[in-house]
């Protein structure tokens, strides 16, 4: 499942400082190749890949669209050093779980995204969520 | 390629064997530890800043803050810098080529990874584990290499100490860049740095500044802090794997 929202100004500062926190650096800008944080992309599917590699992870995930088709998303990561002192590891994530991710997409409009939080199927948060007080 | 693995090890030993010479009897503050970057706004300490240069100009775009396309946060760019900086494509960058190109100690210092410190009398190690670099800083007396000498993207660091300030400067960088949106300072950069401990002990504060006449017509600075990170944490391998950018591709 997937929606496309646009968040009120405040929502916004506080998606701000979640990218600010989570958007360790990548060798690519993050500025340039990522959207703004009016428009957070979430999207709900399959678990079809994970790697716990520098300079970022990548999750991949088989998401149901509104047509009904299936297409691939993928959701590009800290780094995975920076994610294990948040509680991640490389096996958080197993082929086949149910999840939810969001973060900021691509400026291009692909189906890619910076993850800034995923969560299980359960409610539950993978790893230690990044806090707007965090970066105030 | 195992000599160049042995490095830091055995600057590491370096460092404990000048330590031990100098025995117990340390006159300067210790910056030794595990430093994790402050989050949010670094500290603008005012004796650090106080010691800017004038014509500086400084940046607001450390850790993972980062500029957008054509923004220099007020440094000022010579007119081929600018035509280089206006040509540039991000997509250059996401190639398997240059996902793992390391940046020069420039731009890898304000990256939001720890850093640990080891620090000696003749010399201080700075091991980081943004791309896994290591940095000697040599507080010897020497002189920096001869102009034609190598140059890295850690450069050579000649350091002394100014009160509680530990200055450090910087030549014989490789060409990187600067902001990470097509600005790339040259081989005769030259960075000042200076790096002290705050009062209550629990952060490291610092100032970067560069001045690289051949790209800017300014000085560019930036303040960085860092947090004394939790006792028995060392820095992770990077081990960058260039074939992420094939992501992009596909």
């Amino acid at each position: 499942m997937m929606k496309r929202s646009t968040r009120t100004v405040r929502a916004a500062a506080w998606a701000l400082g979640l990218t600010l926190s989570a958007s360790a650096l990548a060798h690519h800008s993050f500025a340039v190749f990522f959207a703004d944080d009016k428009a957070v992309v979430s999207v709900s599917g399959k678990v079809t890949g994970f790697d716990f590699k520098n300079p970022h992870g990548l999750i991949r995930l088989e998401v149901r669209d509104a047509t009904g088709a299936v297409v691939q998303w993928k959701a590009e990561t800290n780094s995975p050093s920076i994610l294990e002192r948040r509680g991640w590891s490389r096996d958080s994530l197993k082929l086949g779980d149910e999840i939810t991710i969001e973060g900021w997409g691509a400026r291009d409009g692909s189906r890619y995204m910076r993850l800034r939080k995923a969560t299980r199927a359960d409610g539950s948060t993978i790893g230690v969520v990044f806090a707007p007080q965090e970066e105030k | 390629m195992r000599t160049t693995r042995l490095w830091p090890a055995v600057a590491v030993c370096a460092v404990t064997f000048f330590s031990a010479l100098a025995g117990a009897a340390e006159k300067h503050p210790d910056l030794s530890g595990f430093w994790n970057l402050s989050r949010g706004k670094p500290v603008k300490d005012a004796a650090l800043a106080a010691k800017l240069a004038p014509n500086t100009v400084v940046l607001d775009d450390v850790g993972p803050i980062e500029y957008g396309i054509l923004e220099f946060g007020g440094l000022k760019l010579k007119p081929a810098a600018l035509a280089k900086a206006k040509a540039w494509n991000i997509k250059d960058d996401m190639s398997v080529a240059n996902a793992c190109r390391v940046p020069s100690i420039i731009y890898s210092m304000q990256g939001p990874f720890p850093i640990e410190i080891f620090q000696g009398t003749e010399l201080t190690v700075i091991r980081m584990e943004y791309f896994d670099m290591t940095r000697v800083l040599f507080t010897d007396g020497r002189k920096h290499l001869p102009a034609d000498g190598p140059h890295t993207k850690t450069g050579d660091s000649i350091a002394h100490w100014d009160g509680d300030m530990l200055v450090v400067e910087t030549t014989h960088l490789k060409e990187s860049t600067l902001t990470n949106n097509g600005l790339d300072h040259s081989r005769n950069v030259k960075v000042i740095e200076r790096f002290k401990i705050s009062a209550d002990r629990k952060q490291l504060l610092s100032t970067q500044e560069f001045e690289d006449p051949e790209v800017l017509d300014n000085r560019g600075a930036r303040f960085i802090s860092w947090d004394r990170g939790v006792e028995g944490d060392h820095v992770h391998a990077y081990d960058c794997d260039p074939s992420f950018a094939e992501n992009y591709a596909n």
